[in-house]
């Protein structure tokens, strides 16, 4: 395994490379792989953290937890909730901050604040031919050209290696809380929960799955304290008319790392999929999947979904659209086919990043 | 001074095409010297660049049919929005066909469940919002010009709430649009992308029409917010007003707007908008959310402003007032260029990490006084984004000459302080010259790259963003 400690000596290595190699972070994932391991765990470390201008600086290969450590005393965040896919998958390994962008990691709060790409201010990274490029910078916006951070992010390591991003954190809120309906059919659940968004309460989670056996739907509310007080109770009466149950949640912050680490489905059997749909398809897709178990997130856009190993959810989607990601398997491939324009165009953008084909190939081909 | 690209023409091809696009677009394609005219830059101080002839499509299979005839004759491509663009971005400095898609302005679908809609590119954000009012939704990014959004998706337009809903990068979920080689791609659907493909949205959202034509446009939309305050402060210093935001932003507190005018901008629109304000540094800003916690959240913002020498501060509920104020805000261009009647106005578009905020726009300040120059600032603070608008007279080439020293002055100010010299009129044909300084030239030649990969012959909106 090759763990370059700078950058300088990681675009050496890069460029010497003659064949495959496959680019990891903690290797969380459980991914395949292909030829010599690169792994960034080498370039750690935070360089420039100021909480006033809500940014951070890291080398990629920083583990997430220490970045949250440092942040947490200054009462700031990595606001887009990242899910630690450790428990889901049975991995070990540490989960680090490049591993995070480049799969454009996001929990339940990406419906109201977006994804790790949309807190990635900047980049550094080195391509197929071992050369450095820097986009993007600490500014909270720039329209220099075309955007490298975001293409990055996504990426699955298959344009470059990132040495150092730049990121924008935000605020911690002085609380929040939950307001929970019981046993609600899927359809049901998400109309309430597309109801709580279309309000102008600013809804940071909405999700739905079986707890101890019982549907509950989840809406959360964060701010300050008096506001958070009223606009639960103005969601309650709104929500109302669902007929269900509702109470608001004991412990708010225990239940949404719950469903943002997916811990339904730790320990389980069967193959688990990541299914993103629109909202409103959420319900149908579970109908269609046959599942032996479901979650939703994002209001209905995110469907978790435990299928009995080997069954080719693909297959069962029919006109609903969206991208299902084998997260917990195999037999499929990893990613949702991509149109064949697209593909096109991603296969004449992988081209210009990486010329001979080096990083990850088995996950370019997915 | 800024400048623009020179590109040779390809008189052969260019001629083909006009009479191709004649023949198939009959009164819909005109060449007359006005309208050619209009389709170039109008805005600033660049020069227009008309282009030889200005096509008024309907549809996204006249758009691919147009650029399937200039594909053919390698002549360049303009999307045309507005106009209302700052730094070229509509020029055709090699000519060629502006593609003027005003006429594609129908609003195809809205989700209200999904909290999302589906566009053509000619719709204005004006237009968007009327028609979004009665659903209780609305669209919030707001730069100013009732701009086409296919103008701002190009551009990734973004404005005075920012600092809440971000730009136009973080609320568009996908577009349709046609490439160089006249193939249609969508680049994602109304689900949220999950996949090993690349964020091609992302890509041509900010690209400048450079990659491809955007045909239509998957918007994220925003529910009204139920009550909305805005509140006013007065500095003593613009140090103290950005002391103020810093501590805001920390505290999160989620301000929708918060803008910065200097003095001399104070005094521009106190005079056009026939207000009183104090002449100092004045915070401006706006809260969305619930009947109680806009008022709570403006009491807060009172309470750490008089911690840092703030006075005057108001705050109101009344839309009557807000609108007044808001309105002093989004004239002080118009209220600027009063202070020096026939005089031009060249518009800076520095971007800097916030705690640099202060010091890059006190800098500027003494610089400019330093000059002699008339030019108010203002800022989307919460952002760290500031325009100074330089007035000008321009047919004074010393005067001229001096002006686009400030420019390079201040924008190699902003990047040595990691900033940006542009947060967000864009790179067009003026700020090409800063691309290399500010990102190196290596990840110039990425984008080059890019630009090579998805449109080898160059024929989309040639001599922008970045040279090949």
């Amino acid at each position: 395994m090759m763990t370059p400690t700078t950058e300088a000596e990681l675009a050496q290595m890069v460029a010497d490379a003659t064949g495959p190699i496959t680019v990891q972070g903690g290797g969380t994932r459980g991914l395949p792989s292909d030829g010599l391991l690169l792994s960034t765990t080498g370039l750690s470390g935070i360089e420039l953290y100021e909480p006033g201008a809500l940014t951070v600086v890291v080398k990629a290969g920083t583990p997430v937890a220490e970045i949250e450590t440092e942040l947490a005393k200054e009462n700031q965040r990595l606001a887009f909730e990242p899910v630690d896919f450790r428990g889901l998958i049975g991995s070990d390994g540490i989960p680090t901050i490049g591993g995070i962008l480049a799969t454009n990691n996001a929990g339940p709060r990406r419906l109201q604040v977006g994804a790790a790409r949309d807190f990635a201010l900047g980049v550094r990274y080195v391509d197929g031919m071992g050369q450095t490029v820097s986009n993007g910078g600490r500014v909270m916006k720039n329209v220099t050209g075309y955007d490298l951070v975001k293409l990055m992010a996504g990426s699955w390591g298959t344009l470059g290696v990132m040495s150092q991003l730049s990121l924008k954190v935000l605020p911690n809120p002085e609380t929040e809380a939950t307001l929970t309906l019981h046993g609600l059919a899927h359809t049901q659940a998400v109309a309430a929960m597309a109801e709580a968004m279309g309000s102008s309460f600013d809804v940071s989670g909405a999700a739905h799955a079986d707890i101890d056996g019982t549907p509950l739907t989840a809406i959360r509310v964060e701010g300050f304290a008096k506001s958070v007080t009223y606009r639960i109770t103005e969601l309650t009466e709104r929500l109302r008319h669902f007929g269900a149950e509702m109470s608001v949640a004991e412990n708010s912050a225990a239940l949404w790392s719950d469903l943002r680490h997916v811990k339904g489905f730790h320990g389980t059997d069967g193959d688990v999929w990541r299914v993103s749909v629109k909202p409103s398809d959420g319900p149908a897709l579970i109908a269609a999947a046959g599942a032996r178990g479901a979650q939703m997130d994002w209001a209905g856009g995110l469907v978790w979904l435990r299928m009995a190993p080997g069954t080719d959810l693909r297959a069962r989607m029919g006109d609903i659209a969206g991208h299902a990601t084998l997260i917990r398997g195999t037999g499929f491939a990893r990613f949702h086919p991509e149109d064949c324009g697209n593909a096109l165009l991603t296969t004449g953008l992988r081209h210009r990043f990486d010329p001979k084909g080096l990083f990850n190939p088995v996950l370019a081909a997915a | 001074m800024a400048k623009i690209t020179e590109l040779p023409l390809n008189e052969d091809g260019i001629a083909t095409v006009l009479g191709v696009l004649k023949q198939q677009f009959g009164d819909r394609f005109q060449t007359g010297q006005s309208i050619r005219e209009q389709h170039g830059h109008t805005t600033t101080w660049l020069t227009n660049q008309s282009p030889d002839g200005v096509v008024f499509a309907r549809s996204k299979d006249e758009v691919t049919a147009i650029v399937n005839i200039c594909a053919t004759h390698k002549v360049p491509v303009i999307p045309y929005g507005t106009g209302t663009s700052l730094e070229g971005h509509v020029n055709a400095p090699a000519g060629g066909i502006s593609v003027d898609v005003s006429q594609m302005n129908q609003i195809l679908e809205v989700f209200s469940d999904d909290l999302s809609c589906i566009v053509q590119p000619g719709v204005t954000r004006e237009q968007l919002n009327t028609y979004l009012r009665d659903q209780g939704l609305f669209f919030p990014i707001d730069p100013g010009a009732n701009a086409s959004l296919g103008g701002m998706t190009a551009t990734n337009a973004s404005g005075t709430n920012a600092v809440r809903y971000g730009t136009m990068k973080d609320n568009v979920l996908a577009v349709e649009a046609v490439m160089a080689n006249g193939e249609t791609i969508r680049t994602a659907q109304r689900a949220k992308k999950s996949s090993a493909g690349y964020d091609l949205t992302r890509l041509m959202v900010g690209s400048e029409g450079t990659l491809g034509l955007i045909t239509q446009i998957t918007l994220r939309l925003q529910g009204i917010p139920e009550a909305i305050s805005s509140a006013r402060c007065t500095f003593p210093t613009v140090d103290a007003a950005c002391q103020t935001v810093m501590q805001v932003i920390q505290y999160g507190i989620p301000v929708a707007r918060i803008e910065l005018l200097d003095a001399v901008q104070v005094k521009a629109c106190n005079a056009y908008s026939k207000m009183d304000m104090p002449e100092e540094p004045l915070l401006l800003l706006e809260f969305h959310g619930s009947d109680a916690s806009v008022l709570e959240q403006a009491e807060m913002f009172g309470a750490i402003a008089e911690e840092h020498g703030g006075a005057g501060y108001t705050s109101t509920t009344s839309t009557e007032e807000r609108n007044k104020l808001w309105q002093a805000r989004h004239d002080a261009y118009w209220a600027t260029l009063q202070l020096r009647p026939g005089a031009v106005g060249i518009s800076t578009d520095v971007c800097v990490p916030i705690s640099r905020l202060a010091d890059c726009v006190s800098a500027a300040q003494a610089k400019l006084k330093d000059e002699g120059f008339i030019s108010p600032i203002v800022g989307h603070v919460g952002d760290g984004n500031f325009h100074c608008l330089l007035l000008i007279d321009d047919k004074n080439p010393d005067e001229m000459e001096r002006a686009g020293q400030f420019v390079s002055w201040l924008n190699e100010l902003a990047i040595s302080m990691d900033g940006t010299c542009t947060g967000e009129h864009g790179i067009g044909q003026g700020k090409m010259p800063y691309l290399s300084k500010e990102l190196g030239q290596a990840t110039v030649d990425v984008m080059g790259a890019i630009k090579m990969a998805l449109d080898p012959d160059g024929i989309m909106n040639p001599g922008k963003v970045v040279a090949v």
